[in-house]
């Protein structure tokens, strides 16, 4: 462990920067200065944001938004570059399991609108092509397919279709028309098996028919052949097989880093660093192995602040469940300034976070696993995992926080809602966070303080 | 003891003071908003200590409530208007478990359990045809005035329909139905019905009664009905609808006085 924890802004990490590296900090090849992510690349929100102040978060930002390079550079040293989009987990782990291939996730690009404060101009881009504001930010990838100043173009472009966000289903599909070509897979909705219907257990405490996982599973085979096709080489249950095996180390990770950091008797690493730590399940951020360190970096830091008694924020903070990421980062910030913290999360990739069964045919997990995916399954069984990490996590309240434009459930947040009030009692609110939330602060803020006064007055019986 | 609230809202400031002694408001006030919101409070302030008779340090402990709360820096602290409006209506109504709040910028529904701690609550400030600036929009497109408009609802015999989700192409809407003939009382009724349709839908299912309605627009005859009619579910206006929060603001400043959290 380094200093004491605490959050600075940009300026306060520039001469932190500067102290680190008097006292020796040892960086990767992308380490360097938050700043120079502002300078360089016009990512201005980090200006408005508050980081913890450990080299391992540095390590975790500098990975994040250096992404880009990573991806240029293995398109330069020959490496194949497969876009996955849509599944939010599974595809990458294939993809990964091959040698010389190297997964990313382009409906990443949703971010890219909110970190330049709009500077990008992609969303106004993504509009002149057909795709307006009606629509999720996921729209944003368009124009950053096209100008190519983001992510290098993919030699292969995986998309699962069906029981997805229909938003995102629109976008994929204008961007075929864009010429694009996509390689499609189908994701049939998750149900309850019918009475006398064979049925799997999938992670998360799911069910589902044996039919639906077997549908599933044809379809990964058929996206591991062209993933092979692309490779040059067969991708088998050997391969795949070590490839889950990697790809639960940095579940295991991020599972110890969770529960850590979730139960421990305040927080030791900031609501923002956790956010982007989990996303890094979905796509490893291109980098698989430099993933692991990333994450172990961060469970030590974590680990020993917890050992010294250390925290981020105080005891006396509200435990917060927070559901869906947010458009604009700055969101999570704002729940600790104001007296809250995170206990628990669904960030809709819970399917990512779960271990990959390793007792099974590598395909035959890999299709539970998928079929676990929250957005494709009811918001009822969605919810009822919520309720479960709620009551782990012991909740206080919980948050469900919506994009405008994105919807992969219309009633998502009143199911939600209903549910929780009925099965805890704990308050809960829907918050809307558009890409850069300046001009919402002092409402969001006041939604966010009722919700802690609440909170605070329910722990008086 | 002598407590003062302060409820600096959108469209107005309102300041209540509250003597727990007696259980009763010493005196109540209310100022347009402006710029300077300090300023109006404070002078707001000032008349209510001087019509009550009563000096600056008489007054034990103040809060600030409302969209405004954090300009009020001579007050000891903030609290968000959920928390003060259902203090308040709790005050002079206790067997509310459901109290809808329509402002001037946002409306509120807010869950109330057994003594008057607020359960949960649903808030709307990115819409303006929940709120009463649509029928502020109304007055000014008829050039008329918020007791008028009131006036008028009340001799409708068949609101209009108003079929548009947002106010300013209702505004258009509203237009056309004049042109076409439609009586006056039966577009603002419209209108009135349209707002009581839109906090309904973010009332959603945990609307339990005895339901209560304040802010200022409680204060508009047929609003009340309105929202009775769509909640299908009986609608009682709260007593003094405008200085709900800012009485539950100087309940709460007085329950910090006693050293409650």
């Amino acid at each position: 462990m380094n200093a004491a924890p605490r959050k600075l802004n940009l300026d306060e990490w520039d001469e932190h920067y500067e102290q680190l590296c008097h006292d020796g900090l040892r960086e990767p090849c992308y380490g360097g200065s938050l700043r120079r992510h502002v300078v360089r690349e016009k990512d201005f929100r980090l200006q408005q944001l508050q980081f913890d102040n450990s080299p391992a978060a540095l390590r975790l930002w500098n990975f994040l938004l250096t992404e880009n390079a990573r991806l240029h550079q293995a398109r330069a040293n020959g490496d194949k570059i497969v876009g996955t989009m849509k599944d939010l987990g599974t595809v990458p782990v294939m993809a990964f399991s091959l040698p010389g291939v190297r997964a990313f996730y382009p409906d990443g690009a949703w971010w890219t609108p909110c970190l330049m404060e709009c500077s990008d101009k992609l969303l106004q881009q993504a509009e002149a092509m057909g795709v307006d504001a009606s629509f999720c930010p996921v729209r944003a990838m368009l124009p950053a397919f096209e100008n190519g100043e983001h992510f290098p173009k993919p030699d292969l472009l995986i998309c699962s279709t069906g029981a997805v966000c229909d938003d995102f289903s629109a976008i994929a599909q204008r961007l075929e028309h864009l010429g694009h070509s996509i390689f499609w897979w189908e994701m049939p909705r998750r149900r309850q098996p019918a009475a006398s219907e064979n049925f799997c257990s999938l992670p998360g405490n799911l069910i589902a028919p044996k039919i639906q996982v077997d549908c599933v599973r044809t379809e990964l085979q058929r996206v591991g052949q062209a993933l092979g096709e692309l490779a040059g080489k067969t991708l088998d249950d050997d391969c795949l097989a070590a490839g889950i095996r990697t790809a639960n180390q940095v579940r295991r990770l991020l599972a110890a880093l969770r529960e850590i950091v979730y139960s421990a008797p305040a927080a030791p690493l900031p609501a923002l660093e956790m956010l982007v730590a989990e996303m890094l399940a979905i796509h490893f951020c291109s980098d698989r192995e430099e993933t692991i360190t990333v994450l172990g970096g961060l469970l030590a830091e974590v680990q020993a602040r917890v050992r010294q008694n250390q925290f981020i924020i105080s005891t006396d903070a509200v435990r917060v469940f927070w559901v869906n990421p947010v458009a604009d980062l700055r969101a999570m910030n704002l729940l600790e300034e104001l007296g809250g913290r995170i206990c628990g999360s669904d960030y809709m990739f819970t399917h990512a976070l779960d271990l990959i069964p390793e007792n099974l045919p590598p395909l035959e997990a890999l299709a539970r696993t998928a079929l676990a995916d929250p957005m494709v399954g009811p918001t009822a069984d969605r919810a009822a995992r919520i309720v479960r990490e709620c009551l782990a996590g012991h909740a206080e309240a919980v948050v469900v926080s919506r994009i405008p434009g994105a919807s992969h459930c219309a009633r998502e947040g009143e199911i939600i809602r209903e549910i929780v009030r009925q099965q805890i009692g704990i308050p809960v609110i829907e918050l809307e966070i558009p890409p850069v939330c300046d001009a919402m602060l002092p409402n969001l803020g006041s939604r966010l303080q009722a919700l802690f006064e609440t909170a605070r007055a329910r722990r008086i019986k | 003891m002598i407590y003062a609230g302060i409820d600096a809202g959108s469209r107005s400031i309102k300041a209540v003071l509250f003597d727990t002694g007696s259980s009763q408001i010493l005196a109540s006030g209310l100022a347009d908003q402006g710029v300077e919101q300090e300023r109006l409070a404070t002078e707001l302030f000032k008349k209510l200590l001087k019509e009550a008779g009563l000096e600056r340090s008489q007054v034990s402990g103040m809060v600030a409530t409302g969209y405004g709360r954090n300009a009020i820096r001579f007050a000891d602290t903030t609290i968000t208007e959920i928390t003060c409006h259902a203090r308040g209506v709790h005050r002079l109504a206790p067997d509310a478990r459901t109290v809808i709040e329509i402002g001037g910028q946002d409306s509120k529904v807010i869950s109330l359990e057994d003594g008057g701690r607020v359960r949960d609550f649903a808030m709307n400030d990115r819409c303006a045809a929940g709120t009463g600036r649509f029928l502020e929009m109304v007055a000014t497109r008829l050039d008329m005035n918020w007791e008028k408009l009131s006036e008028l609802a009340s001799q409708s015999t068949k609101p209009a329909i108003i079929s548009n989700m947002c106010v300013v192409f209702a505004e258009t809407e509203i237009i056309g139905l004049l042109a076409s003939g439609k009586p006056l009382p039966d577009v603002v009724a419209g209108v009135q019905n349209s707002i009581a349709t839109r906090v309904s839908a973010l009332a959603g299912r945990f609307v339990l009664p005895p339901i209560y309605f304040t802010g200022g627009v409680a204060l508009q005859t047929g609003m009340a009905r309105a929202l009775e009619e769509v909640l299908a579910c009986p609608v009682r206006v709260s007593p003094q609808p405008q200085f709900t929060g800012a009485l539950g603001a100087a309940v709460l400043a007085s329950e910090r006085g006693k050293g409650k959290p």
